[in-house]
């Protein structure tokens, strides 16, 4: 098995890579997936037990450089005020995710032509509309449909409970006349696929002990193995090796013991997330590529995406029972989504509202801030915010910047000895308007839904980076893009890129459906082709 | 070896910071008046230090001890043999002093506490884990939808 041929090589087991793998399956092509994590044990999530808060906060940490588990690899984002978050195990950063579903709207494609600023994919929404809908059956996406904000399709399954919190805040939203709607979310509300519904745990974003969020080692990986797709996990890849005619002939891995190997094979296809994919191709340098591979545009890297997150916290007198329910599902506003330039900014932003805090994270945020005293006022203080307050997010359009960018570390590497990634970014003027009127709305959002008292926190969240994107991006013109409209190497026609790296622009919106659907049409179009790939 | 040579061979704390721990803790969450929720000092917050930060017992031990040497310096006596009010005086006066001070106390007492069954019972999730009996959630109700959905579509076609 060392170094036989495999048709397909799929590095990363995570989001795309799990949904380009079940495409491709029915082609009965030999397909091996190399994931540097291992599987996750849901009985063993944190969940199960009634420490489950102390447990989350240091095994299910959310940044890698905290947490350390050995899958992990170092990331040096001191030049950034955005941490970069992720987790790296079969099913990747969907093990943490909150579960989150919106759409990228079909404007998201159209950015240059209709605002002026950054560039429009070379693909469209009408294009991406089937593989929306397919992933949504996959994987078992809960919604109501009828939402005006996007366009018309059917989720599966029946939506998430709003719980009173949700109704309180549709109140607020309609006494002010704005957008909102139950949010589509990848947590599966009825039995479906063999899998049990959701039972309204509430730490979906550390591990769903029931298996009811769609996380893609849940949701995909079982029926890919099924399908005949091979799965090595613990398996880290340190480069992309390519051959005198500019074609990958496979990759060197580590595998779980530490040995080197080296896999062929006739198609390579990344999926290691806006930071992992940049970074692997930057590492597979050559002597036809020595400043990293299909990086001749130079980049590869380049005009990282992070949303900006805002976060506005409303404090309520009533019982609202904030504290039960998907702890990041619930309801949304697209109020303020679509470009308006009277706002002083382009672009738009979402605002989620998530739950409220659960009991030790409550009295821990309580105590610091000094909301909760010591002594006899401690009780009265923690119930009066314990189920009563509701949490808005808002997740901020980042336009890309070439000086954002994901390049190597001369000194952090992983236990592999592999380069780690630097990250440097700054956060735009446009962005920081957005955000300042995002922090505005919502605050007024939470008095129209009648919170007693307002906190905004500060602006944006560092620990928040979960949304990687830009880094490869997709494009006709190999002067100025990575990959062609189909996600192929322009300069290695057997290598793909099929992650939240070949984003044109990041939306608004929590991006996990759009990049299962970016690759999905990927697979479709490499199945389409497969006669002439590589022509 | 005697048994308490054996209790006390495995004791971070010597008896005068145990009590100082005890009262401590009963200041950052006594009972509640109902008497529902119990002190933080029966929830067992040394063994959760000892568990999960057991890093932390050496500046444990430091801050009880500072307790009473406080306590002697300006009162002529133990922390202990103050009267309540006059120990409540003497932590608020160090705190005032040293924002630090207990705080790392204050936050692992709280961590440990609402994970407490007594606890987790009175405030209404339960004495038990999220999984496997979950929760009731309200579905919501969606006739709070149709003044969105008279205003019709909001996105822009592209």
């Amino acid at each position: 098995m060392a170094d036989d041929v495999v048709d397909v090589l799929i590095v990363g087991a995570g989001a795309s890579g799990a949904a380009v793998a079940w495409s491709l399956a029915e082609t009965r092509m030999r397909i091996v997936c190399l994931e540097q994590g291992g599987w996750m044990n849901p009985a063993e999530y944190p969940s199960n037990g009634r420490d489950w808060e102390t447990r989350a906060a240091k095994e299910m940490q959310v940044s890698p450089n905290l947490r350390k588990r050995p899958a992990d690899y170092p990331i040096n984002d001191d030049d950034s005020p955005i941490a970069i978050l992720n987790f790296n195990a079969v099913g990747g950063s969907t093990i943490l995710y909150s579960a989150h579903f919106p759409r990228f709207h079909p404007s998201d494609f159209r950015v240059k032509t209709l605002d002026g600023v950054a560039d429009d994919w070379p693909i469209d929404y009408a294009t991406l509309e089937p593989f929306f809908a397919q992933n949504d059956h996959n994987i078992g996406v809960a919604g109501l449909a009828g939402d005006p904000a996007i366009p018309a399709h059917e989720p599966p399954l029946p939506h998430i409970p709003m719980g009173r919190m949700g109704e309180t805040m549709g109140r607020g939203f309609n006494k002010l006349g704005w957008h909102w709607w139950p949010s589509d979310s990848a947590i599966i509300t009825r039995p479906h696929n063999g899998r049990g519904e959701c039972l309204n745990l509430g730490p979906c974003n550390t591990g769903c002990a029931q298996g009811a969020k769609s996380s893609a080692d849940i949701a995909y990986w079982p029926v890919n193995e099924r399908a005949g797709v091979e799965l090595r996990t613990h398996c880290r890849v340190r480069e992309i090796t390519v051959d005198d005619r500019d074609m990958a002939t496979g990759v060197t891995y580590f595998d779980a013991d530490g040995n080197e190997r080296h896999q062929r094979a006739e198609v390579v296809i990344v999926a290691c997330n806006g930071v992992g994919t940049p970074r692997l191709l930057l590492n597979s340098t050559s002597a036809r590529f020595p400043n990293g591979l299909a990086n001749r545009s130079g980049l590869v890297g380049r005009n990282l995406m992070l949303h900006p997150w805002g976060v506005v916290i409303g404090y309520f007198d009533e019982p609202l029972g904030s504290n039960f329910g998907p702890q990041g599902c619930c309801i949304l506003s697209q109020q303020f989504y679509e470009t308006d330039t009277t706002r002083g900014f382009v672009r738009g932003y979402n605002m989620q509202i998530t739950r409220g805090g659960p009991p030790v994270g409550t009295a821990r945020g309580g105590v610091t801030q000094g909301t909760i005293p010591w002594g006899a006022g401690h009780h009265d203080a923690f119930d009066s915010l314990f189920g009563r307050n509701i949490h808005l997010g808002l997740c901020c359009e980042d336009l890309p910047e070439a000086h954002n960018r994901v390049t190597l570390d001369p000194v952090l590497a992983d236990s592999n000895g592999i380069p780690s990634p630097r990250i440097s970014y700054t956060l735009s003027e446009n962005s920081r308007r957005m955000l300042d009127h995002g922090l505005a709305r919502g605050a007024e959002a939470m008095e129209a839904a009648g919170a007693s008292k307002i906190q905004k926190a500060p602006a944006p969240i560092r620990m928040a980076g979960w949304h990687l994107l830009g880094t490869a991006r997709m494009g006709t013109d190999p002067e100025r893009s990575v990959v062609n409209e189909w996600g192929r190497s322009h300069d290695v026609r057997n290598l793909f890129i099929v992650d939240g790296s070949v984003f044109v622009t990041s939306g608004g919106v929590n991006p996990t459906t759009t990049i299962q659907a970016v690759a999905l049409y990927i697979a479709d179009s490499m199945k389409q082709r497969l006669a002439n790939l590589f022509d | 070896m005697t048994h308490n040579q054996i209790i006390g061979t495995d004791n971070p704390l010597n008896d005068d910071q145990r009590r100082n721990l005890a009262i401590v803790l009963d200041l950052i969450v006594p009972a509640s008046a109902d008497g529902q929720r119990p002190s933080a000092a029966d929830v067992d917050v040394l063994g959760y230090v000892r568990e999960a930060e057991s890093h932390t017992l050496d500046g444990l031990r430091a801050e009880l001890d500072q307790l009473d040497a406080e306590a002697i310096g300006s009162q002529g006596e133990s922390f202990a043999s103050l009267d309540p009010a006059t120990r409540q005086a003497l932590v608020d006066a160090v705190r005032e002093r040293e924002p630090h001070f207990l705080r790392t106390l204050a936050m692992q007492t709280v961590t440990c506490y609402y994970r407490n069954d007594r606890v987790l019972e009175a405030i209404g999730v339960g004495a038990r884990p999220p999984f496997p009996e979950g929760y009731e959630v309200p579905s919501g109700d969606l006739s709070l939808l149709e003044p969105v959905r008279r205003r019709g579509q909001v996105y822009r076609e592209a």
